[in-house]
């Protein structure tokens, strides 16, 4: 019952933790630019800030990125239902193998979006650096990955 | 008993409005708008009193990060006096309608540096005491969403694949158990002994168990 909660906590603190990377505007910040996967905003002469198109990246690689943050979030999110949905239908002693395959996915979305966002944006700026958006990425790929291996071994208590 | 309920009433519409004798006034409370766009901000008021000849409209502007307001806009003797020397000279219309409460003005051709509150102040003499309301407005650039045509279709490549994937397991398990079951049935007897048989097949043997607390 413990774990069983606990791993539902785990998992929801994933989704949130997905969710604020892919939505919140931190993924590389200077001190008067913070850029997203979104737009990017700017610091102007004036003291305001403005809210800008990302117009000198490569655009292949951002929409993949893009596309790839979007896909973790809703194998993630899938992920839960399909493993509360499993807690009622698995038969006994079964492991959850549905879930952790929606969870091994989302795994290697995210894997692959951080991985095109440090390879390919950002190769050759000198001042900056990542903002907590990007870290937040990568510790919900460690996050996902861990849940997954849990999915893999779990299995459904035999009465 | 009459005469007692109108003494009353007539006391009471006597104390009443004193009270509730200031003037209301209402503008949004944001308005967002695109560089190079118009914009309307609205203003209208609410008093006891018969709206007058001599009621006023004036708006000040304050920009963004300044602590300083101009007057903009004047309304008074039933002509409206536009800006002619600030930051709104040409760009400012009147689209109110006094006699109806309304002291609406518009913007035209909207820059980055027109950011700021709006305060909208309304006089109906003699109701002449109220407050001031403030609209803050927020100029953008145009649509910075990014998103493109590769990133909606790697999305619903990948979702299609996954439902398609799911609709196929679940149809084949089904064609797989209609066709023993059906198997079961056409032939009595033995092969309902081997069908159903068959059914227990496809639950895997338990393998070395994991204790679960």
């Amino acid at each position: 019952m413990l774990m069983l909660a606990g791993i539902v906590v785990l998992h929801i603190t994933t989704i949130i933790l997905l969710l604020v990377a892919a939505i919140d505007n931190a993924w590389w910040v200077k001190d008067s630019v913070s850029a997203d996967l979104w737009g990017k905003w700017e610091l102007t002469n004036s003291n305001m800030w403005h809210y800008t198109n990302l117009k000198d990246y490569p655009e292949d690689y951002l929409q993949a990125v893009q596309a790839t943050s979007v896909l973790a979030c809703v194998f993630t999110i899938l992920a839960l239902f399909v493993f509360v949905a499993q807690l009622f239908t698995l038969p006994k002693g079964m492991r959850f193998t549905f879930t952790g395959i929606l969870q091994i996915i989302a795994c290697l979305c995210i894997m692959t979006g951080a991985s095109i966002y440090t390879a390919k944006l950002h190769v050759n700026e000198s001042s900056g650096g990542y903002g907590h958006c990007y870290i937040l990425a990568w510790i919900s790929f460690v996050l996902t990955f861990i849940l997954a291996l849990t999915y893999f071994i779990l299995r459904k208590k035999k009465e | 008993m009459l005469t007692f309920l109108a003494l009353t009433s007539v006391a009471l519409l006597g104390i009443v409005p004193e009270q509730s004798q200031a003037i209301v006034i209402y503008t949004g409370w944001e308005r967002h708008a695109l560089v190079g766009s118009d914009i309307r901000l609205s203003c209208s008021f609410f008093s006891w009193r018969w709206t007058s000849e001599d009621v006023t409209f004036s708006w000040t502007y304050r920009p963004d990060g300044s602590r300083d307001a101009i007057s903009i806009f004047h309304y008074t003797g039933g002509a409206a006096y536009l800006d002619n020397k600030g930051p709104f000279r040409d760009r400012l219309e009147f689209v109110g309608n006094p006699g109806r409460r309304d002291g609406s003005i518009l913007l035209k051709n909207l820059e980055l540096s027109d950011n700021g509150t709006f305060t909208c102040d309304a006089k109906n003499p003699p109701d002449i005491v109220g407050r001031p309301s403030s609209v803050r407005l927020l100029v953008f650039e145009k649509v910075p969403i990014q998103a493109g045509v590769i990133t909606g279709a790697i999305i619903g490549v990948v979702l299609g694949l996954l439902l398609l994937i799911v609709v196929i397991y679940y149809l084949m398990r089904f064609l797989v158990a209609r066709r023993v079951f059906s198997l079961s049935v056409s032939k009595h007897g033995k092969k309902k002994k081997e069908g159903s048989q068959q059914r227990q097949l496809w639950t895997p043997p338990p393998l070395t168990c994991y204790p679960l607390p």
